[in-house]
This record gives C-alpha cells, sequence and structure tokens, in this order.
C-alpha cells in the first residue's frame, strides 16, 4: 500500500527551523487532518514530500521511494498546493492537457476531472476570468488527473462556497474510501473535524500530535452531559449523591463534568424527575486543539523566560 | 521519465499561451516591414551592405525573438506555476531541456521564413543594388539570421531562468540590444565584436572585416547562449522550487 513517510525531517530556511525533526506516516484509506497555525511548516513539509523543497536533514518517501524517483508522478500522487498556480491566460482545460501530457495521461482524463470539479461549464473559459473557489476546484482537478493513489492538498476549501464546502467533504471521504492516502492541511477546525479520520498536527516545525481524532479529542476534552429539567433543586440533589456536580446555565440548562448520558439519565429516572433534554455533549475538535496549543504556547512563553 | 512525453507537454504550453505564438508573429511582422522599409533606401553609400540591408529588419525583430524566449520560461515563475511544473516532471535537467528545445525549434523555423521572407521584400525595393548577391552568401544570409534568432530566444531563455523573472530579463537584454550594441555598434576591432548581438550579426552581411567571421561569429554567439542557458540551468537545479 502507498503511504507517505516523514523521516526526521529538517528543513532550515536562513538558520530558521520552518520543519524540525518532523517523523510520521500517512496511512491509506483514511482521511489525515494536518493541522497547525500558519507558518507552522504544513505547505513547507508538503513542498518536502514532493521534492520541491531539498531538506536540510531527513527524509520524505511515497510508497518507500522519493517522489522525483517515480515514473510518471502524477499517476501516484496529485497535489494541490497554490490555486494561483494555472496561468491566467490559458483555459483551464489546456491547463490541465499540458499537465496530462507530461505523465501520458490521455485527454479524456482532462475532461473526466473537469466534469467531477464542476467546472465542465466553464472548461473552455480563461483561468484569469476564474473565482477562487473556481481556480480551487481547478487545483483540486489538476490533484485527481493521474487517479492517483495519494493526494495531498494544501487548504482545499479556501474560497469554496458552502456548497462546495461540503462537495470537498464528500469527495475527500469518498477518496479515503477507495483505500487512497489522503492528507489535506486546514487551520480550520470544524471543517477538519467534518472529513479526517486521523490527525498530524505541527506547531512550529515540530510534531505535536499524531493520533485518531477521536482520540484526540477525547484525551484533551472532558465529555459532559446536558440536561434540562423542570425541577431544578431535585436534580441537583439527586445528582450530589451519586457524587456529580452540576452548572447551571443562563438558559436554564444544566451541564454535568465527566459523566455519561447512561448514569445520568438513569438517575434522573430513579428520583422520578421530569426531563426535558437529555444529551451528551461531546469535546470539540476546537476545543481540543486550542488545549493542545495553549499548552504548548505555555511552553514556549516559558523556555523563553527561562 | 522519457523525454517526448515532456516534449509535448512543454509544445503545448508554448501553443496555448496566446502571448508566445503572438511573440513570433511579430517576430516575423516587424523583421519583414524593417527590412522592406531599408530596401527603399539609399544604396550609394560606399560602404553599402545589400544583405546587410536587407536582413536589418532583424535588428529590431530580433526584440520579439528575444521576448518569446524570456516570457516561454518566465510564465513558469509566476506564482505557483514553476511547482506545478516541476512535480509533474521531477528531472529538472530534462525538464529544462525539453523546455530549450520548444523554443529553440519554432525561433529557428520562423527566424528562417523570416529572413527569407524580408530579403525577398527588400530586394524588390534594392533593384539593382542586390544584383551583386551570390546565391551562396543570401543562402548563408538566411539561414544564419534563422540560427541567430534561435541563439537569441535561447539566450534570452536562459537569461530569465536565472533572474526568475521576465521583467528583469527584458529590462536587461532590450536596453542591451538597442542602445549598448547600437552605440558601441560600429568600433570593430574591439572587444564589443565579441557580444553574444554584435558577433551573431556578422552572418548577416555581405562584406565583413576583423577577427571574426560569420560562422564563428555565429559560434561566439552559441557561447553566449549556452552559458547562459547552462547558469539557468544550474540555478534550476539548486534552488528550492
Amino acid at each position: 500500500m502507498t503511504s507517505i513517510d516523514v523521516q526526521d525531517l529538517t528543513k532550515e530556511f536562513g538558520g530558521r527551523r520552518a520543519v524540525d525533526r518532523l517523523t510520521f506516516s500517512v496511512r491509506p484509506g483514511r482521511v489525515t487532518g494536518f493541522l497547525g497555525p500558519n507558518g507552522a511548516g504544513k505547505s513547507t513539509t508538503m513542498r518536502l514530500v514532493l521534492g520541491l523543497d531539498r531538506p536540510t536533514a531527513g527524509s520524505a518517501t511515497i510508497g518507500g521511494r522519493p517522489y522525483p524517483e517515480l515514473r510518471e508522478p502524477l499517476r501516484h500522487v496529485g497535489a494541490l498546493l497554490d490555486a494561483q498556480a494555472a496561468h491566467g491566460s490559458r483555459t483551464a482545460r489546456d491547463h490541465l492537457r499540458v499537465l496530462a501530457a507530461s505523465n501520458r495521461i490521455p485527454d479524456r482524463r482532462a475532461d473526466e476531472v473537469l466534469e467531477e470539479t464542476g467546472l465542465s461549464s466553464v472548461a473552455r473559459r480563461r483561468v484569469r476570468t476564474y473565482s477562487l473557489g473556481m481556480r480551487q476546484r481547478l487545483g483540486i482537478a489538476a490533484a485527481l488527473l493521474g487517479d492517483p493513489e495519494v493526494i495531498m492538498l494544501d487548504e482545499p476549501s479556501n474560497g469554496l462556497d458552502p456548497e462546495g464546502i461540503v462537495w470537498i467533504r464528500t469527495l475527500l471521504r469518498r477518496l479515503a474510501g477507495e483505500g487512497r492516502t489522503v492528507l489535506v492541511s486546514s487551520h480550520l477546525m470544524n471543517e477538519t473535524a467534518s472529513f479526517a479520520d486521523h490527525l498530524v498536527v505541527l506547531g512550529r516545525g515540530r510534531l505535536l500530535a499524531d493520533t485518531p481524532m477521536r482520540d484526540f479529542i477525547h484525551a484533551r476534552v472532558q465529555p459532559r452531559v446536558r440536561i434540562r429539567t423542570t425541577d431544578p433543586v431535585a436534580l441537583t440533589s439527586a445528582l450530589a449523591r451519586h457524587g456529580h456536580d452540576a452548572e447551571e446555565h443562563a438558559d436554564g440548562h444544566w451541564t454535568v463534568d465527566g459523566a455519561r448520558v447512561d448514569d445520568i439519565g438513569r438517575i434522573a429516572s430513579a428520583a422520578g424527575l421530569p426531563v426535558l433534554e437529555l444529551a451528551a455533549e461531546e469535546g470539540t475538535l476546537e476545543q481540543a486543539y486550542f488545549d493542545l496549543t495553549d499548552s504548548e504556547t505555555e511552553f514556549t512563553a516559558q523556555s523563553q523566560e527561562a | 521519465m522519457e523525454l517526448t512525453p515532456v516534449l509535448r507537454s512543454e509544445w503545448l504550453k508554448i501553443r496555448t499561451l496566446r502571448s508566445l505564438p503572438g511573440a513570433l508573429l511579430a517576430l516575423f511582422a516587424a523583421t519583414v516591414a524593417f527590412s522592406a522599409i531599408a530596401g527603399v533606401s539609399d544604396a550609394s553609400d560606399p560602404g553599402f551592405d545589400p544583405l546587410f540591408a536587407s536582413l536589418s529588419g532583424v535588428i529590431p525583430g530580433q526584440i520579439a525573438a528575444v521576448s518569446f524566449g524570456a516570457v516561454a520560461v518566465s510564465s513558469e515563475f509566476h506564482q505557483g506555476a514553476l511547482r506545478l511544473s516541476l512535480a509533474a516532471v521531477p528531472r529538472r535537467g530534462r525538464w529544462f531541456a525539453a523546455k530549450a528545445a520548444v523554443i529553440a525549434v519554432p525561433a529557428f523555423l520562423v527566424g528562417l521564413v523570416t529572413a527569407l521572407a524580408a530579403l525577398l521584400a527588400a530586394r524588390a525595393g534594392l533593384g539593382p543594388a542586390a544584383v551583386g548577391l551570390s546565391t551562396g552568401e543570401q543562402v548563408r544570409g538566411v539561414v544564419g539570421c534563422g540560427l541567430y534568432l534561435m541563439l537569441m530566444a535561447l539566450f534570452a531563455a536562459g537569461i530569465a531562468a536565472l533572474l526568475r523573472s521576465g521583467v528583469a530579463t527584458l529590462s536587461l537584454l532590450v536596453p542591451f540590444i538597442l542602445v549598448v550594441s547600437f552605440v558601441i555598434g560600429d568600433a570593430t576591432g574591439t572587444v564589443a565584436d565579441f557580444l553574444p548581438d554584435k558577433a551573431g550579426q556578422l552572418v548577416l552581411r555581405e562584406t565583413y572585416d576583423g577577427t571574426l567571421g560569420p560562422w564563428s561569429g555565429l559560434a561566439v554567439t552559441a557561447l553566449w547562449t549556452a552559458a547562459a542557458l547552462l547558469a539557468g540551468a544550474w540555478r534550476l537545479r539548486r534552488r528550492d522550487a
């Protein structure tokens, strides 16, 4: 199977480390979200994987081989780095035909990916007339051109309209479902949460996390239970008897930290409480991410003071 | 990776960027027009060279050849275009060789047709002043002109890859060709004879004096071009895309 393997990858730009001894793997059959603030080294890592930048140290391979050694690489790896890369004076179709020709991909594929990305009707228009969202779709079309097993997209939802965002989510899920290796960078948490199975998180060029998304959230954000009742006094005393602390909120609902909905439901039922609402509140990726980066910022702030 | 698909892709790039076929059309039109004007000018000067007069449209016309070479390369240095190109063809040396080939061939062919048309247009105006030209001289002038324009286009391509910018390349080469060479122009027997454009233009003359002849002059231009292409390739291979 084709994985992306990054080993001790380091890249310095004039003494500044953009990527710092990074080691991780991106496995097939799932969508890996590549997270981190701007300047964390996500795009640099992608360029290093594609052999566009030379690493200062370490290596990046695709299916065990360095990218520049791939024969007809577009048939193995499709990447979207910069939606502005297409020349404004070319038509979208010509732009794709140029790329296809270099890797002996038939022109038919250009029409197929234009269809797939919803650009068929504007395929013969010059790229300069395209909106940002349309360029983004063209960039994705270029990545899909060679029907590759590995797909790397840098901020693909940039400039997409709400419909486009739903489209890309479905597309990413489908590509992973077909067994492909999918790496998608983003700084939008809710967006990433909607399509990623696995996360690789960077901060200042270093690896902060490489875990399944569920585990990442559960390890950092305590789940809680949301409950609403007509009798708050009876509720709090019933909860207190079972060792739970309830917190009241402005609109009259209560939350119980670190509890499971199964337990709270039983307690309420045993106490004969009329329950108007009972729900498990899962932690969000955003909460988990900020928990991670906050501790990271604290750490770096302290080490700078020291 | 084989070279043929890369050549096809690069050739498609040239064809699908309107300004590039446009530059070749401008090369033809400007050269022929200026040569036709030279054909009806005064031919009584004792130093008059009918072959050079006929092909003199190349002096302004070569700007279009230089633009062709510069823009063909510099369009890759726009936004992330180079990254996309090198992701498709990671062998940078091979990629640049294909790029040079698809600049060289059309520049040479259009140069050849242009020189022939310019010669015919100018001779129609020169009339008796051009009868002294031998067939050999005219063939040498036309073929040499095609080669010269090809070398200038490639020279510009090499410089554009070195400077990674079309604007920088053209603002270096256009004043160089129009001003520097023109100012030190007729001072033959100096180092100016070995400038890339001056040396190569000897092939356009019926008579010549000095150290360089028509073919050795073209060889000097070829050396300049080779140096520019190697410098461009070196920068391309060394740098992060």
